[in-house]
């Protein structure tokens, strides 16, 4: 593969390692810093002489290769474009993977492109990260449940298998974690119905539950939230409940959609405890989203939902005063902005309409921003 | 200043408002009504309407006092816009006006008095005798106080015992209002009652609905239906759906000069309720054949709300609010900085299909470093809707014709239409726009300031409160 980008990826593979590296071998974390804030200009500069959509809107503000000197003065392109602009670097005919977003009803769907050299990134981005903060740090950071180490998770996933959805990222990232780590015994339990949703096979989930049960293998689940629901039911309907062995978790991720009856935090943790036998404390709650490379990630300290959200390294958020439009202080309310290393073909930096406070190592969401607001005469907003 | 604790929303927050409450309070003022209300000559009413609506205006007046401290917080409008919004509505409210707004709605100022009736109706040997709801219950919007207030002096002309349920925490000028009245006429405040409670307390609305003959209410689809759909089968419901307005300026008033002054008008009707109203633009149409341009009537707007936003403030928004606005901006300046690109560019680089090159023209004016004001201009004629608090959209059009046209998806939910044109195209265009369904049709500059004899929704409000009796002779 011979791209522009070459040289940076090899500049950002060796960041990306050294900054996994256990603390210890870490060398020169200050270095680390002033390295994150040259790769990002480096990606900038490229970006902006590749993707017209970033060069016309740096243009447009005045900004050009060269002429910034932090990561934190990027312009940032707002989540939105991906929904009516081609926000990437790649020529159409580089172009071997297209993502787009669920979305809501009635909007078009945001597109991100992708070539094999972004799904590469894609990937070296999403593997050590879901590795660290659902493997790796598991036992880490609960005290309540010690899993068995020497019994290896068998994996359930929710989400229809990547082949079945080749436009869906988060298929595309589920699948490669469980050729990765789920071995011969995982299972994917997601499916298409007849209209295009997304349904959970009630008889292979039941199966693998069983299974592990039998085999008495902690569990990996891994789904949406309204994939969730879905479960909730079908386990509902079979009339059956599970007390999965010590050390079993859920990964959730994106919300409802529409796509089932929405619950409150407190309610899904009450059905993932009560129909599969998980505390709270065995809920990470990750946050993606088809337009980035990168992902964050979220414990339960309570079962009222999760805390605090982190990116990796390379994977900056920023919190934005949507007010102002600058920086917002820690404890503020602003919009998400991230600056994703990872994000090589398209943008670095992106403008979403979540809503997040700022605290100290990250932030907490506060939910997608609601298409109306109560007050005014507005019936639906633009 | 300490007000006397004479209604429901008078009382600390957390104070239990229960069924029973509910349904006493409304006995009492309906009670109230018949001995102390029902047999006031109307002229009275009037009378005593137009001097609490003068004294309101005047600097030193304790409740409009109040209502200028508090209001920015419990409201979230600035003082300067609350200021504005409440001296437009109380200037109104002069006994001229009201004894118009009677004789139009009801044909003669005595109809609520006794038998009576217009010369021509006489002529045919009728006489008529109006009588407006022992009880009318009106749900108010959270939003703008003067749908409320007007829903207030609506019932009060026709001699009704109300009861005013506000949405939590907008219940403040409603309440100052019913005090001032009552200050000037305990009687006529003993047949008031202003509650507050949170939307969805059925239990609560359903005592109230049970002793009502009339409910009012503004507010959403939803929280209309869902008021239809609680109600008994012999209450009368007048309902006040969301409804959205837009403006039209004629190429005649695009010469440099009057550009800028329709312009000024135009930010005049964005800056006003901060744009929150049913009669606020979202939208203004821009005929492209003057000698300003569209692009140039948006940038003109821009300045004429930065000169707004120096007198009068927006102020603070929730972050819901300005996340929505910084969200739009956002996008439409992409679309601009591509839309400026390619006009640079021109045809030196085709960029075929998967790159398309903008269709539309896009530009973006807005306050730095907050989100005060945001114009947006859009070649793209396709009409708009919105984030409000002061975001508005100017397109280009070729005639009223071309605007109703791009218009359609809105038709059926616009309000007003302000125009900037001269007298003459003003009345050629009003039959296509009544024909089109709007319902109010007034100059730009004058959007947010109805008569209070305005027919809101295209029907008469006094109108539909009273129910006649016809005496043949």
């Amino acid at each position: 593969m011979n791209t522009p980008f070459n040289a940076y990826i090899g500049h950002l593979s060796s960041w990306m390692n050294r900054w996994l590296a256990p603390s210890g071998a870490r060398s020169g974390a200050a270095g680390l810093e002033s390295e994150f804030n040259r790769l990002a200009l480096e990606l900038f500069n490229l970006q902006c002489v590749h993707n017209p959509v970033y060069r016309d809107l740096c243009r447009a503000r005045g900004v050009s290769p060269g002429s910034l000197d932090s990561w934190r003065d990027l312009p940032a392109v707002p989540a939105a474009a991906f929904k009516e602009l081609p926000v990437t670097c790649l020529a159409a005919n580089e172009v071997t993977t297209t993502f787009c977003s669920s979305g809501t009803t009635g909007q078009s769907p945001s597109r991100h492109f992708h070539s094999p050299f972004s799904l590469m990134a894609y990937e070296a981005s999403f593997l050590p990260w879901f590795r660290r903060q659902a493997l790796e740090n598991w036992n880490n950071s609960t005290e309540s449940i010690i899993s068995d180490a020497s019994k290896p998770l068998q994996w359930i996933s929710l989400i229809p298998a990547r082949a079945a959805a080749p436009s869906s990222s988060l298929a595309y990232m589920i699948s490669t974690l469980l050729e990765r780590f789920g071995g011969e015994s995982s299972s994917t339990c997601g499916s298409i119905g007849g209209g295009g949703e997304w349904e959970v096979d009630a008889r292979r989930l039941i199966d693998a539950l069983d299974q592990a049960m039998v085999s008495d293998r902690p569990v990996m689940i891994l789904g949406t939230a309204f994939n969730l629901v879905h479960l909730f039911d079908r386990l509902t309907e079979a009339g059956r409940r599970f007390q999965l062995p010590a050390g079993s978790r859920v990964m959730e991720t994106g919300g409802y959609k529409g796509r089932s009856r929405t619950l409150i935090p407190a309610e899904l943790a009450d059905g993932i405890r009560s129909l599969l036998g998980i505390p709270f404390d065995g809920i990470l709650t990750e946050y993606g989203m088809s337009e980035l490379s990168s992902q964050a990630y979220a414990r339960w300290p309570h079962p009222a939902g999760p805390g605090e959200l982190a990116f990796p390294g390379w994977a900056r958020p920023l919190v934005i005063s949507p007010e102002t439009g600058v920086e917002a202080a820690e404890g503020e309310t602003g919009l998400l902005r991230i600056v994703d290393l990872a994000n090589v073909a398209s943008v670095l930096c992106l403008q979403t309409e979540d809503l997040v406070v700022r605290r100290k190592s990250g932030f907490q969401l506060l939910g997608r921003r609601p298409a109306a607001e109560a007050r005014g005469c507005s019936l639906t907003s633009a | 200043m300490h007000f006397p604790e004479l209604f429901l929303a008078d009382r600390p927050p957390g104070a239990p408002t229960t069924p029973a409450f509910i349904r006493e309070a409304c006995i009492a003022i309906k009670r109230n009504r018949v001995h102390w209300l029902a047999h006031r000559k109307t002229q009275e009413l009037i009378e005593l309407i137009a001097f609490a609506a003068e004294r309101w205006r005047e600097p030193g007046n304790r409740y409009r006092h109040r209502a200028l401290d508090l209001g920015p917080t419990e409201t979230g409008f600035g003082r300067t816009t609350l200021e504005a919004g409440l001296d437009a509505f109380f200037a109104g409210l002069t006994v001229e006006a009201l004894t118009s707004w009677v004789t139009q709605d009801l044909g003669e100022i005595r109809r609520l008095d006794e038998f009576c009736a217009p010369m021509g109706e006489m002529r045919h040997g009728r006489l008529a005798l109006a009588r407006g709801p022992e009880l009318v219950v009106h749900i108010a919007a959270g939003t703008l106080p003067n749908p409320t207030l007007l829903s207030m002096v609506a019932s009060l002309l026709v001699k009704s015992a109300q009861l005013v349920k506000c949405s939590s925490r907008s219940s403040l000028l409603p309440r100052l209002f019913a005090h001032s009245l009552a200050e000037l006429e305990p009687k006529v405040g003993g047949c008031l009652e202003v509650a507050d409670w949170p939307g969805g307390s059925n239990d609560l609305e359903a005592a109230a609905f049970a002793e009502a003959e009339c409910v009012t209410v503004h507010g959403s689809d939803e929280t209309v239906k869902s008021v239809r759909s609680r109600l008994p089968g012999s209450v009368r419901l007048l309902a006040y759906g969301h409804q959205l307005s837009f403006g039209v300026v004629g190429a005649e008033m695009l010469s440099s000069y009057s550009a800028r002054k329709a312009a000024e008008k135009a930010a005049h009707d964005v800056t006003a309720w901060n744009q929150l109203g049913c009669l606020s633009p979202h939208v203004f149409y821009v005929e492209d054949s003057g000698a300003v341009s569209p692009e140039a009537f948006g940038e003109l707007l821009a300045e004429a709300l930065a000169a707004g936003e120096a007198k009068d403030p927006r102020g603070p928004l929730p972050p819901e609010s300005a996340a929505q606005i910084a969200g739009s901006r956002s996008l439409y300046e992409v679309r601009e900085a591509r839309s400026r690109v390619a006009h640079e560019e021109a045809v030196t680089a085709p960029r075929g299909v998967f790159f398309p090159a903008p269709d539309h023209v896009t530009r973006v004016w807005s306050s730095p470093g907050s989100t005060a004001w945001t114009v947006v201009y859009e070649a793209d004629p396709h009409f708009r809707i919105s984030c409000l608090n002061r975001f508005v959209y100017v397109k280009s059009c070729r005639n009223l014709k071309d605007a109703l046209h791009h218009a359609d998806s809105v038709r059926g939910r616009v309000s007003t239409v302000g125009l900037a044109m001269t007298e003459g195209r003003s009345a050629e265009a009003a039959p296509h726009l009544a024909a089109w369904g709007v319902t109010r049709i007034c100059p730009i500059g004058r959007m947010q300031t109805p008569p209070p004899a305005w027919r809101h929704d295209g029907r008469p409000a006094l109108g539909d409160l009273v129910r006649w009796t016809d005496l043949e002779t």
